[in-house]
């Protein structure tokens, strides 16, 4: 996404949309890194890459919990 | 780590009632690695998996599958033209030599997959069928040539979870744990489409054993047809089943009838008995009434019918066994679908052996066989007889006593055996005679048959057998050309809801009846009847439409899923005195009969004591007369049930174990020998010289699920109904493995605990890993008013501590593929993710990734996007790119606020597919709110009314607060004498830190519960009977009466306000009338219907009746002429000068203007009224006299419906309304009169 790299304006958390992949982030900005449902290794993988884990194969990935703060309403 | 593991004992399996909290925290952290500590729990659905296990062993023993293919046979098959003569054509024989079920495995084309299996959990999160790969060896012969064989694969076949062909079976805990399930995985169902399904269990004619029935319906079969018969339900080997009927016609012939694919024959029973074996009208004669010298003789009843019977069949001329059978045969060679190849002769010996008794032999069938058919068929006349002279009392369908279960894995091994054979006779036979049209040249000795056979002509038969299985499971529907000998063609499979565990568990537990009964007028067959003592449990089964008709076993009840050795038993019998003679006369021979086979005949007291000499060395284990042997002695009586002794061995019974006194030994029981036994419930009951036996415990008759209820002997027996009901409704602990589920809503109870007062069978099941509900203070007293009516009052400090605090996971799948139908990576039209050079919206970027796929974590509201896809497709080099530019969007359409739990992406099984399918799993926080509804395990249910302050909670003296207040008038007309002890009992387990034990039938009148209980709270300081001085929480006041205050147990119930609270004041409306639409999902109305009406009406609230019924409703302006009186015939004026943008300025009545072109001799100045042009451009003039009224919508509506079966309806409106010109009065719709004058 080209986006990504363009100008973001600071919102009120302090982050920037845009770097969540902060490790193991290789530059390129279409990779996403998800965890293997087998062997929980971090299988990076690229837009319209098949899916399946490069260490086993396995077929279900899980996508990763965001690194961006996620603040619930405290009541 | 192993070395430490084999000194240790293994995993121990025995519970007593304590809370055992290191124990199980022990259990729960390292799973055990050798054996699971709740065997009762497998063993409550091992019945499941033992029956499908049955359909393919490993042990050596031909399973039911091999039984099956030996009954479907070789097929014959000819080539050349099909009408000409068989003779000189060629012979292509083909069978079935062998089924095999492959394990779920990745299919070979992925290189990827290092571990090649397919676990369930993995079907589960993919939302996909857990099944491998089906295939079947044929072998087939040219002209009885070298056999060949050939392999053919036959789809993919769903496998049950922990069944001999699951990668689960005998799996550890700690295995189970490791691949994704639970500690304490039961299996026992399918996992179709990500779904568990599983078949239930149907309750069945008993097999193999002659019902006496009295049935009016069997006169409509024709003229002299009477409402008597015998029904015998013979089952095969393979476990599929042929019902024969024997019929009583009025003049004492008696019919046989079968069904054979959906038609019924009949058949004079004297033909099947002379095709059986070789014999003559005296030996049946003697077979019927007995020797010369017996006294069946005496009987004139039965020699009578009997001499008619012979005399009658005269008229067939069929003497010899090779007349009748050919006769037979050439009657059913169609019927049948033999090949041309066998003589009449021949197919009679098919029928014989397809049809008849198929219990006594259905495959190779020898002499003897049919001697044993033979004999059969004459006990079935006798008995016939016996019922029609009223020796014989009608045998009772409905009792247990004359039922089985036909268990899952069965009625799945019954449909697989029907779609081999459809393969075979059907397509195979459609697809080789399309061949042989198309090459009419081509015989089967021939080199291009050769060449082509298995390969070009089965690739033209439907040979994927999985499918339809897959489709059975998903659907529940039976597609069977026959029947399979049973009543109803769907609803056989139920979805395993996880909505907590002892809903889950109670799927397997659960015996209908068939959903035929369902819609029977007569209630007979929902009827409790005490055959069914300690088999199926009394007190589980729902109120309402299934009442009695879906049942629960007992959870002693063990169902048989394999013949137990029966092989010495008549050899036994015959050294006790069992002969071959008999005679019609009970009084002086009784039948021995075992699995529906004659083995003999003796006196009613050599009977009775072969019956207990078997009895004896059965619980003994001596004479290998096996355990679970059913010994059915029933006794001689006056017209009572036709006695005899009936002993089966066979699979598909009910057992359940109880204390032989004789040997003080363990005994099985069946549900046919249980009725004229006697068997003392408890040790002081037992009578010496009557009891046989005695139950170990009371509690067995009861299911697992009415075993939870504490002290259910204290309750008024509906509200123990009630609870088992409830406790299936329950949020509570639906598994642990829920980050590995994807079902579509699951709720889960953050704050389980485990009961304080519980049986000992808690421990036993493991259901403290599975917590259902939380433990209360709870406080009697009618305080604030707001615990009126059922309502209670939840403490808001409980409440904030996490009382009843749960959650509600939603699976969304999402896939973009259009069907299940598996597409290669070419035809892949849509991706995830945003499209480039589209504009995405800052808060869309802030809830979805760059995948397309939402934050996991993230907050989301309705309207929220979840996830973004875009279309692609190939350029040149074969790169999927987008060339629109547009991004698509599903979304959040809940109301509610949810969290995003997980986002999984779900790649295909060959390991090759970009991202189609994601699967995202979103949370519901639900905290208790007003209206959620809650329970004690008592039935006794009410809804939460307030969240009252802690500070104006009344306390005791102690300090306790109340966490629930409820209404003492909950308890006078309920009854509920339970819940008062289970307050009771928690309170001093509370105060003593015991776990109580709430067994039912522990108490008596001497050593009663409350003084138990009472002395427990005595030596806590408290009071003996359970109530203590409150304090008011408002005043600080004592209150008058001390109040009762206890522990109880509490569940919150699945139905809350947030699924069901419907509101509106405008919405969406039905186009055609106006009215609100149906439905609280789509935002409509509730309906005000006829009695709501009333009510109002009777209130006097006209205003809020109008209100309900138009204004709210279908309210709407509408024009109408005053002088015709007519909605139709109004319609706006057009300006010839005015755009089209002016809203309506005048209505006129064009039925009433007349129309300028018409009049004669215009003189326009001369003209009243002004002329107007439609939207035509034609001018009119007059009509002027128009309206506007408030009428329903319907109203127009009803007018234009009846304008076009040409009624005119006429509205009269008064002239009081009408506009008053040149005054100025405001104006007023006023009260409008509208009285419709039909006219055709």
């Amino acid at each position: 996404m080209s986006s990504r790299e363009q100008y973001q304006v600071p919102n009120a958390q302090g982050f920037t949309t845009g770097a969540s992949n902060n490790d193991g982030n290789s530059g390129s900005s279409s990779i996403m890194w998800y965890t293997c449902g087998d062997c929980a290794v971090r299988v990076p993988l690229e837009k319209g890459a098949p899916i399946r884990c490069q260490k086993c194969g396995a077929r279900v990935l899980y996508k990763e919990r965001t690194k961006r703060m996620v603040q619930f309403e405290a009541r | 780590m192993a070395p430490q593991q084999q000194q240790q004992q293994p995993t121990s399996q025995d519970w007593d009632v304590q809370f055992n909290q290191v124990r199980r925290e022990k259990l729960f952290r390292d799973p055990p690695t050798d054996r699971t500590a709740y065997p009762a729990l497998q063993a409550a659905v091992d019945p499941h998996i033992e029956s499908f296990n049955a359909l393919f062993r490993d042990d050596g023993k031909p399973s039911l599958l091999d039984h099956a293919l030996a009954e479907i046979g070789t097929k014959t098959f000819l080539d050349g033209d099909e009408r000409a003569d068989p003779a000189g054509k060629n012979k292509l024989t083909i069978r079935y030599k062998s089924i095999e079920l492959q394990k779920s495995q990745v299919p070979p084309t992925n290189r990827w997959a290092k571990n090649r299996e397919i676990f369930p959990a993995e079907c589960r999160e993919r939302h996909v069928s857990y099944r491998g790969k089906l295939s079947a060896t044929f072998e087939y012969r040219i002209n009885d040539g070298e056999p060949h064989e050939f392999v053919r694969e036959l789809g993919q076949m769903p496998i049950m979870v922990k069944s001999n062909k699951c990668h689960l079976q005998n799996n550890s805990p700690a295995q189970l744990v490791a691949r994704k399930e639970e500690s304490e995985e039961l299996g026992g169902y399918f996992v179709v489409n990500g779904i568990e399904k599983l078949i239930r269990m149907l309750l069945v004619n008993r097999r193999n054993f002659p019902l006496a029935i009295v049935r009016p319906s069997f006169q409509n079969r024709g003229a002299a047809y009477t409402p008597y018969g015998i029904i015998m339900r013979s089952v095969r080997p393979d476990e599929t089943s042929q019902t024969n009927v024997l019929h009583y016609l009025s003049d004492g012939n008696v019919t046989f009838r079968f069904s054979w694919r959906k038609n019924e024959y009949l058949i004079p029973v004297m033909m099947i008995m002379k095709a059986l074996v070789e014999t003559n009208d005296r030996e049946i004669f003697e077979g019927l009434v007995g020797p010369p010298q017996s006294k069946g003789v005496a009987n004139t009843f039965l020699t009578d019918r009997v001499e008619l019977l012979l005399r009658t069949y005269k008229k067939y001329g069929l003497y010899s066994k090779t007349q009748t059978r050919a006769y037979l045969g050439q009657k059913f060679r169609v019927v049948l679908g033999v090949p041309d190849t066998m003589s009449d002769y021949e197919v009679g010996t098919e029928f014989l052996r397809k049809i008849v008794l198929v219990h006594l032999g259905c495959q190779d069938v020898t002499e003897q066989q049919d001697a044993d058919k033979f004999n059969m068929l004459l006990f079935m006349c006798r008995k016939l007889y016996a019922l029609v002279a009223g020796d014989c009392a009608v045998d009772n369908p409905d009792a247990v006593q004359n039922q089985e279960i036909l268990l899952g894995g069965f009625l799945y091994g019954q449909i697989i055996k029907e779609r081999l054979e459809e393969l075979l006779t059907v397509s195979f036979r459609a697809s080789l005679r399309d061949y042989l049209r198309r090459n009419p040249t081509v015989s089967f000795q021939s080199e291009t048959f050769t060449k082509d056979f298995p390969m070009a002509i089965f690739r033209r038969a439907n040979e994927n057998i999985g499918q339809s299985l897959e489709y059975f499971l998903s659907t529940g529907n039976l597609v069977s050309p026959s029947g399979l000998d049973l009543q109803q063609v769907s609803g056989f499979t139920v979805v395993a809801e996880k909505l907590n565990f002892l809903r889950f568990i109670s799927h397997f537990r659960m015996v209908h009846r068939g959903s035929f009964f369902a819609q029977l007028k007569t209630t007979t067959v929902r009827k409790l009847l005490p055959e069914s003592w300690g088999f199926l449990c009394p007190v589980h089964t729902p109120d309402g439409s299934p009442c009695g008709l879906l049942n629960h076993l007992a959870h002693k009840c063990k169902i048989m899923t394999e013949s137990v050795d029966a092989s010495t038993i008549p050899r036994l019998a015959f050294e006790l005195g069992v002969v071959n003679i008999s005679s019609a006369a009970t009084s002086e021979s009784v039948v021995v009969m075992l699995d529906g086979r004659i083995v003999g005949w003796c006196t009613p007291e050599e009977c009775k004591s072969i019956a207990e000499t078997l009895r004896y060395w059965k619980v003994n284990g001596e004479n290998g007369v096996p355990l679970q042997l059913e010994i059915g002695y029933v006794p001689p009586s006056t017209g009572g049930s036709y006695p005899g002794l009936y002993m089966s061995s066979q699979p598909s019974r009910m057992v359940r174990p109880v204390k032989y006194l004789p040997l003080q030994k363990q005994d099985f029981v069946g549900p046919q020998e249980q009725p004229y036994m006697s068997i003392a419930c408890t040790e002081q009951e037992v009578i010496p010289g009557d009891s046989t036996h005695v139950e170990f415990d009371p509690t067995n008759i009861l299911s697992i699920l009415a075993n939870m209820t504490p002290f259910s002997d204290f309750n008024q027996s509906p509200r123990n109904m009630y609870q088992c009901q409830m406790g299936k409704q329950t949020m509570g602990t639906p598994g642990t493995a829920l980050a590995h589920r994807t079902d579509n809503k699951m709720y889960r109870l953050q704050t389980g605990q485990t009961p304080i007062v519980r049986a000992p069978l808690h421990n036993t099941y493991g259901f403290d890993n599975f917590p259902n509900g939380t433990n209360a203070v709870v406080a009697v007293i009618s305080y604030t008013g707001y615990d009126m009516d059922d309502a209670m009052i939840i403490n808001k400090s409980a409440h904030e501590r996490g009382f009843g605090h749960g959650s509600i996971y939603k699976t969304k799948k999402v896939s973009l593929k259009d069907d299940s139908r598996t597409r290669s990576a070419k035809s892949i039209v849509k991706m995830f993710g945003f499209a480039p050079n589209s504009t995405i919206r800052e808060s869309t970027r802030d809830i979805l990734d760059n995948d397309g796929l939402p934050r996991v974590g993230r907050l989301l509201r309705e309207g929220d996007v979840i996830c973004a896809w875009h279309t692609v497709s190939a350029d040149y080099n074969g790169q999927l790119v987008n060339r629109d530019g547009v991004t698509h969007y599903e979304r959040y359409k809940d109301s509610e606020d949810a969290f995003v739990e997980e986002v999984r992406v779900i790649g295909a099984d060959n390991g090759t597919e970009p991202l189609q399918t994601v699967s995202i799993k979103l949370r519901i926080p639900r905290s208790p709110v007003i209206g959620d509804k809650f329970s004690s395990r008592h039935g006794q249910k009410g809804v939460c009314s307030q969240k009252w302050p802690a500070v104006d909670m009344p306390f005791s003296e102690t300090g306790i607060q109340p966490d629930v207040i409820i209404n003492p008038h909950a308890f006078p007309s309920r009854m509920t004498i339970g819940m008062f002890v289970e307050s009771l009992a928690g309170k001093a387990g509370a105060l003593h830190g015991l776990a109580q034990d709430s067994t039912p039938f522990k108490f008596d009148e001497q050593n009663t519960a409350g003084d138990y209980f009472g002395h427990q709270l005595m030596k806590a300081g408290y009071n003996y009977h359970g109530n203590e001085p409150l304090y008011s929480g408002i005043t600080g006041e004592e209150f008058q009466a001390d109040i009762y205050i206890g522990v109880v147990y509490y569940q919150r119930l699945r139905h809350m306000v947030n699924d069901k609270y419907q509101v509106r004041t405008t919405g969406p409306v039905v186009p055609t009338t106006g009215q609100p639409i149906k439905g609280r999902k789509k935002g409509g109305g509730i309906r005000v219907g006829e009695m709501e009406r009333d009510a109002l009406l009777a209130h006097g609230t006209s205003f809020l009746l109008q209100d309900r019924l138009l204004n709210c409703s279908d309210y709407s302006k509408s024009w109408m002429c005053r002088q015709c009186g007519s909605f139709l015939s109004t319609q706006p004026t057009v300006s010839p000068f005015i755009g089209k943008r002016k809203a309506v300025s005048t209505v006129r009545c064009r039925n009433c203007a007349v129309r300028l072109d018409d009049m004669e001799d215009v003189d326009l100045m001369s003209m009243d009224g002004e002329i107007w042009e439609d939207g035509s451009g034609t001018q009119w003039i007059g009509g002027e006299n128009t309206t506007v009224v408030a009428v329903p919508g319907a109203l127009k509506y009803l007018d234009v419906e009846l304008a076009a079966m040409g009624i005119k309806l006429k509205y009269k409106v008064d002239k009081k309304d009408e506009i008053r010109r040149g005054q100025l009065v405001g104006k007023k719709a006023g009260e409008l009169m509208l009285t419709a004058s039909a006219s055709a």
